[in-house]
């Protein structure tokens, strides 16, 4: 018997052109990311919530909760870096170089003091961290969110150098979509770790 | 030809000698590689495999000291879990195979293919070479608290596996955003859901499964090395729930993890074998997407004895019992597909009825213990090593050992020998059962599961003793196996499509070029090389 195989044959279809499924390809690996780094906090609030109902006071009694003024400062820089890379994305949407380069700079400078005034915040978290579950897990969400800042500061920074060369165009902006779209995870993460540890407490 | 279409490959020609595998980022030298690497864990976790055997062969032996029984179980499962059965089914088999049946050049993205592989690679080194250098953890795969506190497991063996397992746990999150955008948008045209082949549709689901429960116990890992390293305050005093329910989020999904691409194996091997469509092709997709989200709403049955509430504890009882509903479905799917087929038993056909045999056991003895008053009687006794084993062993293993011989051909170019694979099953079957159906009867006995040792008169001494025996059968049919293997250099040369397969990885050479296919096919139907074969008049 003779081996048949499709590319032998006249009547295979030749098309090689990629589907249009194929386009929005690094989007789409974004947000699978995205959606596995909720999974990781969503174990993390979990925990929180574990801890917190099965504990008899929450926080613990001698636990003091740190003080929510520097967190509503924080909320305000996040939503308003996100607002910034909003219109940084827009901007490249219609070929605005300029826009990018400066959606981008005010949202990476936004980042940077975020991650300062988490800093600030840490210096007395350190302890907190090893008094009680409480603590623990309050420094961990803050934690393991302001990494997540880090990276986009990156990302951030990344995306500045490539704008000022000149990477990007309308019809060439994936890197700033998907920036863009990190982003606003990180910040939607923010707003509930936010509601969670200094509202619900 | 009339319509000719020039052979595209997508990058430079592939690098040949030890650089082209250092530095390929195409999927089925990365497969290759990770198939390679699954193996060689294997080895190593079967052989302290035997250790544990000869150890329980007779009552009060000491041929390890009971420290050692404790590093050596833990590493036995660990291995045989993170580094050989997840990263030969997945990181294997569906980096090799998913880009090749959907009719791709590559997976989406095949850099960040390259990584996962190298990130696994690097996180096995780092648990065997503290295994071997002592740096050894002793807390179980399970690593419950508090055995793997600071308290319990002082030495730094517990953090190099801790590390470990956080390293794979990046490595196949990233490999499952791959695999999922791959399927989703690197399909040969004309290849609708209905017709994607039944193991891309297991990896697609395996897939979603690793992306979402694995970060959970990542989280949990971290907050566990925290927990050791920095004086955090999480699983102490009385949470070590919380450290159950993260770890079982993930690990019992885990678990479909290592049956789902297995399941995905057998139903593409059983059509081809029976000379018969997979029947109930739909109901066997449906069914694994069901298992998939059931898989999810299970993980409490792990923890019938921990404590917790109640009426928590009856409704995971409920869906751990609802879950074998789908299996069952697959089950009469396969059974349906083999009946009144022309069956050709070859050895990965009987690796698939091998399959179906101990998987079969194994899932009566799984719902058994859903139900909570068997499972307190049961619980951590040798009756949950029978269980496991003769899912993940009789499922699992025997799934990856029919798609060694079913694939084999395809990446070897060279056609194993029948013989010798007959031979492979044959005492891999008979040892399997040797070995694990005893362990009922010593759970049901009261034999407890990690225990180094145990005082003769109660009534454990025979079934011990017969499990090392088929132990020894198993190891010696794994040996034939390699021989197979090495022989396989001298073996007939495989043709394109050696079995008269159904899906599009037999349509290209074997083993394929690297680009895969010269034009990217289009597809008809569910079995686009069936439809080949019938419009191409046979000789």
């Amino acid at each position: 018997m003779a081996q048949v195989s499709l590319r032998d044959r006249n009547l295979t279809q030749t098309r090689d052109v990629a589907p249009a499924r194929q386009k929005n390809v690094g989007l789409l690996g974004v947000s699978l990311f995205i959606a596995s780094e909720s999974m990781f906090f969503l174990g993390l609030f979990l925990a929180w919530f574990f801890m917190r109902n099965t504990s008899d006071a929450w926080p613990p009694a001698g636990v003091t909760p740190p003080p929510i003024a520097p967190a509503i400062f924080n909320t305000a820089v996040a939503l308003l870096s996100a607002f910034a890379v909003g219109l940084a994305d827009r901007a490249i949407a219609r070929d605005d170089r300029r826009g990018l380069v400066g959606g981008t700079v005010v949202a990476g400078a936004l980042g940077v003091i975020f991650m300062a005034v988490q800093a600030i915040e840490f210096t007395e978290l350190a302890t907190l961290a090893q008094s009680s579950a409480y603590g623990s897990a309050f420094t961990f969400l803050l934690l393991f969110h302001v990494l997540r800042v880090f990276v986009g500061v990156i990302l951030m920074a990344v995306l500045l150098v490539r704008a000022l060369i000149g990477h990007f165009s309308s019809k060439r902006r994936l890197l700033v979509q998907a920036t863009a779209m990190y982003w606003y995870f990180i910040t939607g993460v923010w707003l509930v770790v936010f509601a969670v540890l200094y509202l619900i407490g | 030809m009339a319509s000719i279409s020039i052979p595209i490959p997508l990058r430079e020609r592939a690098k040949s000698g030890v650089l082209g595998w250092l530095a390929t980022v195409d999927h089925k030298k990365i497969g290759i590689m990770y198939m390679v690497m699954s193996f060689a864990f294997f080895i190593a976790a079967g052989l302290m495999a035997l250790l544990i055997r000869l150890q329980l062969a007779a009552p009060n032996l000491q041929v390890v000291d009971p420290n050692t029984y404790n590093q050596l179980f833990t590493m036995h499962g660990s291995a045989m879990i993170f580094l050989f059965t997840i990263p030969m089914l997945v990181g294997g088999f569906g980096n090799y195979f998913v880009p090749l049946m959907i009719g791709a050049r590559d997976v989406a993205f095949p850099r960040l293919n390259a990584f996962s592989f190298w990130i696994t690679l690097g996180a096995g080194l780092v648990m065997l070479i503290g295994f071997v250098f002592g740096a050894r953890s002793d807390a179980a795969w399970t690593a419950y608290v508090p055995y793997s506190t600071k308290a319990y497991s002082p030495t730094v063996g517990m953090d190099i596996w801790l590390i470990g397992i956080i390293l794979l746990g990046i490595g196949s999150t990233l490999g499952a955003v791959n695999f999922l955008v791959t399927v989703y948008s690197m399909r040969a045209p004309g290849m609708t859901a209905w017709r994607i082949p039944m193991f891309v549709w297991a990896m697609a689901t395996t897939a979603v499964m690793v992306l979402l429960a694995t970060p959970v116990l990542t989280a949990a890992l971290i907050m566990l090395v925290a927990d050791r390293n920095f004086n955090t305050q999480f699983f102490v005093a009385n949470r070590v729930q919380l450290w159950q329910h993260m770890f079982w989020f993930y690990s019992h999904p885990a678990v479909y993890i290592m049956i789902l691409p297995a399941m995905g194996i057998i139903s593409e091997i059983i059509p081809v074998f029976s000379r018969k469509p997979l029947f109930g092709l739909r109901a066997v997709v449906i069914s694994t997407v069901i298992i998939g989200l059931l898989g999810f709403t299970t993980w409490v049955h792990h923890m019938f004895v921990s404590g917790v509430d109640p009426a928590i504890e009856r409704f995971f009882m409920f869906t751990t019992m609802v879950i074998a509903v789908p299996t069952g479905v697959k089950v009469f799917n396969w059974l349906a597909t083999l009946w009144g087929g022309s069956l050709n038993f070859k050895t990965p056909l009987l690796m698939c009825l091998g399959f179906l045999a101990t998987f079969v056991i194994g899932g009566i003895s799984g719902v058994m213990q859903g139900s909570i008053p068997i499972d307190q009687y049961v619980h951590n006794s040798y009756f949950v090593v029978a269980h496991f084993h003769y899912v993940l062993f009789g499922g699992s293993v025997f799934g990856i050992f029919a798609a060694l011989y079913y694939w084999g051909p395809k990446i070897t170019g060279r056609m194993f020998d029948e013989k010798l694979g007959k031979l492979h099953f044959w005492l891999m079957f008979i040892g399997f059962n040797i070995t694990f159906f005893p362990m009922h009867f010593l759970g049901l006995q009261g034999m407890p599961r990690r225990i180094a040792t145990y005082d003769p008169g109660r009534g454990w001494e025979l079934g011990n003793l017969i499990a090392t025996i088929g132990a020894f059968i198993l190891a010696f049919s794994v040996l034939i196996f390699i021989i197979n293997a090495i022989k396989l250099r001298h073996g007939e040369r495989a043709t394109d499509d050696p079995w008269e397969g159904n899906t599009l990885e037999w349509s290209t050479s074997s083993p394929p070029p690297e680009y895969n296919f010269l034009e990217i096919p289009t597809v008809t139907s569910d079995r686009p090389l069936f439809d080949e074969r019938m419009r191409t008049p046979h000789m």
